[in-house]
């Protein structure tokens, strides 16, 4: 046949040999921003293989210190430029996030051109969910709250103003230098000067927001009871909320997926079982049993893995996932009855097969949805349990945690400490929400409402 | 590719059976916990189909022809007898072989918008049987899919393209393609063309003859649209409630059908001359539920040809018909679902909605002078329902108005030079044959 049709039937692999230039321009991008900070992953990787080596990286605290002392003439020492150490903390954050975001413009920017030069379909259902997606407001608004909370949790130790270790884990094995009272250069331990930068509710007993101590450090979120930055803590909590969220949804959306595809393919008594175990693990008050399951599983050697966060991440998983198989299981139900599902049969198409390629991408898009809009709650319920003293064991940072703290500071000048989490769980909530939203519209153009026409149009997310 | 062709459709030798099916069931819903009275689609049947032609199979819709369809290419379990394709008993079949051999049988189905998978290219999909079965290389499956397209009409082009962007008879073309990409032996058309447009139905119908032709194809055709089948079948089949009633020749069958279903049927196609007059015969009722079926012939309930007792054969045709309507409606009644606070009603002798028998029997009855023995046996059986005992009113009038149509299965009697089956009592010869019997209800 025609040239053009061989050209057609090459793999991707080919195809990109075929035309190199748009994907190597791509890659070369992904390369030039990896560089930036392939010292953080070399640093990773050999600290688990035992010496951690270093080296220099772009976004690093060594590279934008903030950390300095002011001498008597106001000039800053040790900092970046000598700025303040408030700009020079904001110039890192800003290139934090702006690397971030560089980095989703490439994602973007690779399946345009994958769209444009390697593609063989000029069109798939896909690129009208992403076009709807493009103009939802609300969904997009959840989507750039998630972005800034993934990028705080995954560049934790770049955003604060000072490290878990320095100032939570071990203040008195580091030092700072500040000049006193009577103008000397002092070197005291972070935990002494912890001590002095305490926020308990008076205003002479406060580091507010956007503040510096007396020591020459800058607080963003003001400071804990204990004297400790609740910027740091913030970042560092955002990071297990989002490692037991992730674990979480993660196994209870596996498990719903394969539970939703196997009862809905052989029904019957499959169906039932998996009904009944799942009824029974729903009909249980989930919060009491949440809280039974980590007080049981305490003293056990997985309570130990990260403070208890992975425990954490399971029980709730273990718990959770009914919920998300009973979401996804119409789908599922509706999906099966299809006379594709039968055709595939008539052939003889193996049945984990169909299910994968049948079933799956139909449910896919509502597992998203339910599992954006249950992380949320996954996120609320961790700092729940905090806030009790079940969840996270301290010293590990964790949001629920400094509104516990600051509960009894709430109406005093130490307003902060319960105020700002509280606020950022409710923010992170609800853009899960949105977000969760934003796919369902997405992917189900009739519940905009009624662009579609059918039944079939919500089960298959085309249409349009 | 054409030339290849030509020699395999000469080596299909036509006349000999591919599928012979015997005293084929199949039940649904059996071994239920709390029911276990079974749904009988297909209530034994027996036929073959020869190769090269096109067995019609028409009923109306619930009778068990996509039942049947299905079982033949084993997507439903048959409960009990078989199917031999080429003389293999497929029911039987597991496994490997079961898969190899659903290489010779493929499904074109009803709706082409239920039976493709939207996520999926067009190439894809019709590629995956030659991928569930390992067919040559992957470059050469493309080539045959491209070759598929080309064959039912499509271009070359729409590998690429998904089914949202093809309109209903593409879509159609499509799932043909599919089914013929193993070079299938045996097809069953399940309904292919009812949802369709009607300018439409006319180009698939003319492609699957084509195709025929070309591959030389065994097809099973089911439809409700007896002009299609007309059209399209060598044969065709009259299934009723699991049964088939008639089997024969299409234009024999069609001009001078001998089955009361059929003639019942066949009456319902609309006259395209508004000043021929022509004699429908409206059926009365719904057919009984296929969980419950009649004893006898399947048709019996609603038969306007069904042989009566010998002492009521000078009886007038309408004490005839308000007797079966009054045993047609006690059928309903107890077909009927009865809710917890009926049933408690009912147990507690207050009125029901089911209780009304004294105005039924004087609506059927009021107009019409019975005999006395008639009168007897009708205030019999409406004592019985008053007692809320209608297992027993239906025995009643069983035993009194039920005939060998009650009480027996017909055989299949032979009824023509070609081979003609008709399911029906009256081709025995001490009655009058169907075609020469005037219905009751004409009368």
């Amino acid at each position: 046949m025609s040239v053009d049709q061989e050209r057609d039937d090459a793999p991707i692999r080919e195809r990109i040999r075929e035309n190199p230039g748009p994907a190597l321009g791509w890659l070369a991008g992904a390369l030039l921003l990896f560089a930036l900070e392939a010292g953080a992953v070399v640093h990773l990787v050999t600290n688990l293989l035992g010496t951690p080596v270093e080296l220099p990286t772009l976004l690093s605290r060594d590279l934008i210190p903030n950390n300095g002392y002011q001498t008597s003439s106001g000039v800053w020492k040790d900092t970046f430029l000598g700025l303040a150490p408030a700009y020079a903390w904001a110039i890192r954050v800003v290139l934090v996030y702006a690397y971030a975001f560089v980095w989703m413009l490439w994602l973007w920017r690779g399946y345009l051109v994958f769209r444009e030069h390697y593609r063989y379909a000029d069109w798939t259902p896909r690129d009208d969910m992403i076009d709807r997606l493009r103009g939802h407001r609300w969904g997009q608004f959840g989507a750039v709250i998630v972005f800034g909370f993934v990028i705080l949790a995954l560049f934790a130790p770049a955003l604060g103003p000072t490290t878990v270790e320095r100032t939570i884990s071990n203040p008195y094995s580091h030092h700072i230098e500040y000049y006193n009272d009577q103008g000397q250069l002092e070197n005291i331990t972070v935990g002494a000067a912890n001590l002095g930068s305490r926020s308990q509710g008076t205003p002479d007993r406060n580091v507010g927001p956007m503040s510096y101590d007396n020591y020459g450090r800058w607080h963003p979120f003001g400071t804990l009871p204990t004297g400790k930055d609740m910027f740091t803590f913030m970042a560092a909590g955002a990071r297990v909320s989002l490692f037991i969220g992730l674990i979480s949804i993660g196994v209870s959306g596996f498990l719903a997926a394969a539970f939703a595809l196997l009862t809905a393919y052989y029904k019957g008594l499959v169906d039932l079982v998996v009904v009944i175990v799942g009824d029974s693990i729903m009909s249980l008050p989930r919060l009491l049993f949440v809280m039974l399951l980590s007080v049981v599983l305490g003293d056990t050697w997985i309570a130990d893995i990260y403070s208890g966060a992975l425990v954490l991440a399971l029980i709730f998983a273990g718990t959770g996932w009914p919920f998300l198989w009973r979401s996804v299981r119409g789908p599922a139900m509706q999906v099966s009855e299809q006379e594709w599902i039968d055709a595939a049969k008539s052939f003889g198409q193996r049945p984990s097969v169909t299910m994968k390629k049948h079933m799956a991408p139909y449910i896919l898009g509502y597992l998203l949805v339910y599992a954006s809009m249950t992380l949320g709650g996954i996120i609320v319920a961790v700092a729940g349990l905090s806030f009790l003293g079940l969840g996270i064991n301290p010293p590990t940072p964790e949001w629920g945690r400094a509104v516990d703290i600051g509960q009894s500071y709430v109406t005093t000048s130490s307003w902060h400490i319960s105020f700002i989490p509280g606020v950022m769980i409710v923010l992170v909530v609800t853009a899960f929400n949105a977000l969760g939203d934003g796919i369902r519209d997405a992917i189900d153009p009739q519940s905009e409402g009624g662009e579609g026409d059918g039944a079939e149009v919500a089960a298959t997310g085309g249409g349009a | 590719m054409s030339e290849q062709v030509q020699q395999e459709s000469v080596s299909v030798a036509t006349g000999e059976t591919l599928v012979e099916v015997n005293d084929l069931k199949t039940y649904y819903d059996e071994g239920g916990i709390v029911d276990s009275n079974p749904v009988k689609a297909v209530d034994g049947v027996n036929f073959e189909i020869k190769r090269g032609e096109t067995l019609g199979l028409v009923g109306e819709s619930g009778c068990g022809k996509t039942t049947l369809g299905r079982t033949l290419i084993q997507l439903e379990d048959a409960t009990s007898g078989e199917v031999l394709f080429d003389g293999t008993d497929i029911t039987e079949l597991s496994g490997t072989e079961l898969k190899d051999w659903r290489r010779n049988s493929q499904m074109v189905f009803q709706d082409p918008e239920s039976s493709l998978n939207d996520r999926m290219t067009v190439g894809e999909i019709i590629r995956e049987p030659l991928d569930v079965h390992d067919w040559n290389t992957p470059q050469e499956r493309r080539e045959r899919v491209r070759e598929l397209l080309d064959v039912v009409g499509l271009q070359p082009e729409h590998y690429y393209r998904y089914p949202h962007q093809f309109s209903g008879g593409q879509r159609q073309r499509i799932g043909i393609a599919r089914a013929l990409a193993l070079e299938p032996e045996f097809v069953v058309l399940d309904e292919p063309v009812s949802a369709l447009d009607v300018s439409v139905q006319a180009q698939i119908l003319n492609l699957l003859e084509d195709l025929q032709d070309e591959f030389g194809l065994t097809y099973l055709f089911i439809a409700h649209d007896l002009s299609v089948v007309r059209h399209i079948c060598d044969r065709v089949a009259v299934m009723y409630l699991g049964n088939i009633m008639e089997l024969g020749d299409t234009s024999e069958l069609f001009d001078n059908p001998k089955n009361p279903y059929t003639h019942a049927l066949l009456s319902a196609i609309p006259e395209p001359d508004p000043t021929s007059a022509k004699d429908r015969i409206t059926l009365r009722g719904t057919p009984p539920s296929p969980r419950d079926p009649p004893k006898g012939c399947p048709f019996t309930t609603r038969c306007p040809m069904k042989i009566r007792p010998e002492k009521y054969q000078d009886m007038s045709a309408d004490t005839w018909v308000a007797i079966e309507v009054f045993r047609e409606v006690l059928r309903e009644r107890s077909r009927a679902e009865k809710s917890l606070t009926e049933q408690a009603k009912e147990l507690l002798g207050m009125e029901t909605r089911f209780s009304d028998i004294g105005e039924i029997k004087q609506e059927l009855f009021g107009d019409i002078d019975l005999s006395s023995e008639v009168e007897r046996h009708i205030d019999e059986a409406a004592q019985h329902v008053e007692d809320n005992d209608e297992e027993a009113a239906r025995r009643v009038l069983r035993e009194e108005f039920g005939s060998i149509c009650d009480n027996q299965k017909p055989d299949n009697h032979v009824v023509s030079d070609t081979g003609r089956v008709s399911h029906c009592h009256r081709h025995m010869s001490e009655y009058t044959d169907p075609d020469e019997f005037v219905p009751y209800t004409e009368r």
